[in-house]
């Protein structure tokens, strides 16, 4: 029994020797004229639409025709491009050599290591050839790291002709009328943050963020909590309060309107027959005043994985280079109608008719290029359409905008190693509970507020680790009781009014003490 | 005494009682009749679900959802185009390997863990059962990153997924133990005595005399091991990390759920859901009598 024992640790040993192998070191790569040829057997994520997988593969035997000597065989699986990011994240070693993404995942990729950067040529073609919104979208910090797709990821409106006349469409309130009186539904989906933007890029708010050069998120320039955002909640309550509205826009049925995407093309031509009509969105009026609702536009990306074999790495640069080509991409558009990012590809006539690109090009007079942002706007700004569905007066509305704000503050107000470390939170300064300040540790095991609070007696507050509250220290008494089961403690009450560091004193055994030091 | 009182109250109520019984019968019925309208009720939301994903695998008119629920054309479309046109059917043998490999190691690993238990005696037997017991409380998805981890680096991932699986569904299955031990422990002991005096081994005694009595439980046992890779997607997704060739069932049909596929797909999940109905339902039916003298039987003991 032992000696079987002794065996399977052996065995397990032995595997925790090989991990770490297969991940390489990320190259940046581009065939400089070396010698390429040979067989390659790649791996590849592409949507998972019907038909996909099998035109890829016509164009790579294409690219293997295009370059004798070269022999691509691969294998392709359809995994939809709105999370292959987070796939790819997920396991980076047995992630597929060339993958498609929507390109909100850029930065995370980036973080991964997960993408290897075109060669300086071929960052130039791709700025050269492709419209100026996905070449933003290709960027973080300034560089290039995937070769744009399509131009497509943004959404407008199809609805029902013989419902909704080209005026009315015009306008949501009329629309809604229309809806209403006719008993179908607006599906629109506004607890989704990329969606319930539209009303704020509307008002003219807007969230910029800014990433550094390891795609971490650095600060943010947001403006949806204010007078303009309190117009496009009220816009959104247009919506939300009428009987017609429903917030899942990825079905039809019942639809009168429906807001979404080329992806959807197919499935609005069915349902609506030859009622179909598809337009830019609608404007929306508050207090007399009109505001054309704006909408993201977004790009789907393909990226190329960093390779040990620098070989290999050029000739993917070189496929991937290929395959989001002019040529290629009007293929996508004639089978798939998706809408291309190349420039030339733009100007074809079929792509200039198609009704579905006609209307997003309507609205993309009106769209915001989809920047690299943060996880947490889109966990927060999706609450937004909620609030605004269950707000009956302007106070609650603020208050959604306030949490808002609150999370925001949250995750920019300190730098990622801050976040990790020891922060201070609680009454001490007006943003109350939602806003945490950063601390510094000087010497090891002291940790100390980076600025000087004004306390006033009976003032409320913690440091916690991680911005969490799986250790967070307070009440010096409770931090000292072992008897309570768990390392978040009671909150530390000030006693004498003041203006203090906040200090706290991690101790062996775990003890921690809370101090309060007298700013002067 | 007592007699007395209890025979005083039946004669004082006896005019009574037949009038109430007449009551009795009615009030009876009433009650009868209004359980069952409930029961019916019950079964109608209990089985609503079922009957919808039939009719819609039937609905050739679009394939998108739709507010109605009576096809306004009957029709295979779907059942062909999921055969002819994706990959289901390989899913579906991955999924029926997996469900017969598992029955098989699963039924192995747990009638030996029960009998054991059940029969012998040794050091650290109670300990031994109160883990089991305490480790089996924890949540499966606990080890995932783990499993995921070792399973990746042994290759036991993507298109390997089904040995992978088969692994993960069997491995810690003699923790499910109670109900065969339950069972074995009604065997009376001196049947292994008897055998053990005319020289049968410890192994020949399991094979050779319980076995045969144990049936429901082997046939519970083995539904049990055929059913569960059926209805599994959160290992499954992990180990399978979207590769077709090693989905099953469940991860693979997930992918008609998504916002590209959804409208074009619909019809063919709900079709899809009830191809994977019939393995599962057929040999449910086989084997449903012993299905229920397996539950029943091992509780009689705990």
């Amino acid at each position: 029994m032992k000696k079987i024992l002794c065996v399977a640790l052996a065995l397990i040993l032995c595997l925790g020797m090989f991990a770490g192998c297969a991940s390489g070191t990320p190259e940046e790569t581009q065939g400089t004229g070396a010698d390429l040829t040979g067989n390659y057997e790649i791996t590849m994520w592409v949507s998972e639409k019907d038909g996909v997988a099998a035109q890829f593969q016509e164009q790579i035997a294409a690219f293997n025709a295009a370059n004798p000597g070269i022999t691509i065989t691969a294998k392709i699986e359809g995994v939809t491009e709105a999370d292959a990011g987070s796939k790819v994240v997920a396991d980076v070693a047995t992630a597929p050599d060339l993958f498609c993404f929507a390109q909100d995942q850029l930065a995370r990729l980036v973080q991964a290591s997960a993408l290897a950067k075109p060669g300086k040529a071929a960052q130039e073609a791709i700025i050269a050839n492709n419209d100026a919104g996905s070449v933003t979208a290709a960027k973080v910090a300034g560089d290039i790291y995937a070769y744009p797709l399509t131009s497509d990821n943004g959404y407008y409106m199809y609805y029902n002709k013989s419902i909704i006349t080209e005026e009315e469409a015009l306008d949501l309130a009329k629309i809604v009328a229309a809806c209403e009186k006719n008993n179908v539904k607006v599906r629109f989906a506004l607890e989704n943050a990329w969606y319930t933007a539209a009303f704020f890029f509307a008002t003219g708010c807007h969230t910029t963020w800014t990433t550094d050069a390891k795609g971490e998120f650095t600060s943010v320039d947001d403006t949806f909590n204010s007078a303009n955002g309190m117009i496009a909640m009220k816009g959104m309550q247009i919506l939300t309060n009428s009987t017609a509205y429903d917030s899942n826009a990825d079905i039809f049925t019942d639809a009168g309107v429906v807001v979404t995407g080329t992806w959807n093309a197919d499935a609005a031509k069915a349902h609506f027959g030859e009622n179909l009509g598809a337009t830019k969105l609608p404007s929306f009026t508050v207090d007399g005043k009109s505001y054309q609702l704006g909408s993201y536009s977004g790009y789907k990306m393909m990226g190329v994985k960093p390779q040990t074999d620098a070989k290999k790495g050029a000739v993917l640069q070189l496929l991937a280079q290929f395959l989001t080509n002019e040529e290629n991409q009007l293929a996508r558009f004639n089978t798939f109608g998706w809408g291309p990012s190349n420039k030339k590809a733009q100007e074809n006539e079929a792509v200039k008719a198609n009704e579905s690109l006609t209307a997003l090009a309507a609205q993309n007079a009106f769209a915001t290029p989809q920047g690299q942002i943060a996880g947490v706007f889109w966990d927060n700004a999706k609450l937004l359409g909620a609030v605004a569905k269950a707000a009956t007066t302007e106070a609650e509305l603020q208050a959604g905008l306030d949490a808002y704000t609150d999370a925001l503050n949250a995750f920019t107000s300190l730098t990622p190693e801050q976040r990790a470390a020891f922060t201070v939170i609680g009454g001490i300064k007006d943003s109350g509970w939602g806003t945490d300040f950063a601390m510094k540790e000087d010497p090891a095991g002291t940790w100390t507020s980076e600025e000087a609070f004004d306390l006033t007696v009976g003032t409320e507050f913690k440091v916690r680790q991680g911005m969490g509250w799986k250790v967070a220290y307070g009440d010096n008494a409770s931090n000292a009781d072992t008897n309570v089961p768990t390392t978040d403690k009671a909150n530390f009450k000030v006693e004498t009014a003041g203006k203090f560091y906040i200090q706290l004193v991690l101790g062996e055994n775990s003890t921690a003490v809370v101090n309060l030091i007298p700013a002067n | 005494m007592e007699k007395n009182t209890v025979t005083s109250v039946d004669a004082g109520l006896s005019p009574q009682k037949t009038r109430r019984s007449m009551g009795a019968k009615a009030s009876r019925r009433l009650s009868n009749t209004a359980i069952y309208i409930v029961l019916a009720l019950i079964t109608v939301i209990w089985l609503f679900p079922f009957f919808g994903i039939l009719l819609e695998s039937f609905r050739v008119e679009t394939t998108q959802q739709v507010s109605y629920l009576w096809p306004k054309q009957f029709g295979f479309d779907n059942y062909i185009k999921l055969i002819t046109k994706t990959d289901f059917m390989q899913w579906f043998v991955n999924t029926g390997i997996m469900g017969v490999a598992t029955a098989f190691f699963q039924v192995f690993f747990i009638l030996s863990v029960s009998y054991a238990l059940s029969r012998m005696r040794f050091k650290g037997r109670q300990g031994l059962m109160n883990i089991m017991l305490i480790l089996g409380m924890f949540p499966g998805f606990l080890t995932m990153i783990l499993i995921y981890k070792v399973f990746a680096e042994a290759g036991l991932t993507m298109e390997m997924a089904p040995v992978g699986l088969i692994i993960v569904y069997c491995a810690s299955s003699g923790m499910g133990y109670y109900v065969s031990k339950g069972f074995f422990d009604t065997i009376p002991k001196s049947l292994d005595e008897a055998a053990r005096v005319d020289g049968a081994t410890r192994f020949q005694v399991f094979y050779k005399v319980i076995m045969p009595m144990a049936k429901p439980i082997v046939i519970y046992t083995i539904l049990m091991g055929f059913m569960a890779p059926w209805g599994d997607f959160m290992t499954a997704s992990y180990i399978i990390h979207e590769n077709s060739e090693g989905m099953n069932v469940a991860v693979g049909m997930y992918e008609w759920l998504s916002k590209t596929n959804l409208n074009e797909y619909y019809t063919t999940f709900c079709a899809g859901g009830v191809m994977v109905a019939l393995p599962v339902t057929a040999v449910f039916l086989m084997l449903q009598k012993y299905y229920v003298e397996g539950v029943t039987g091992g509780a009689v003991k705990g």
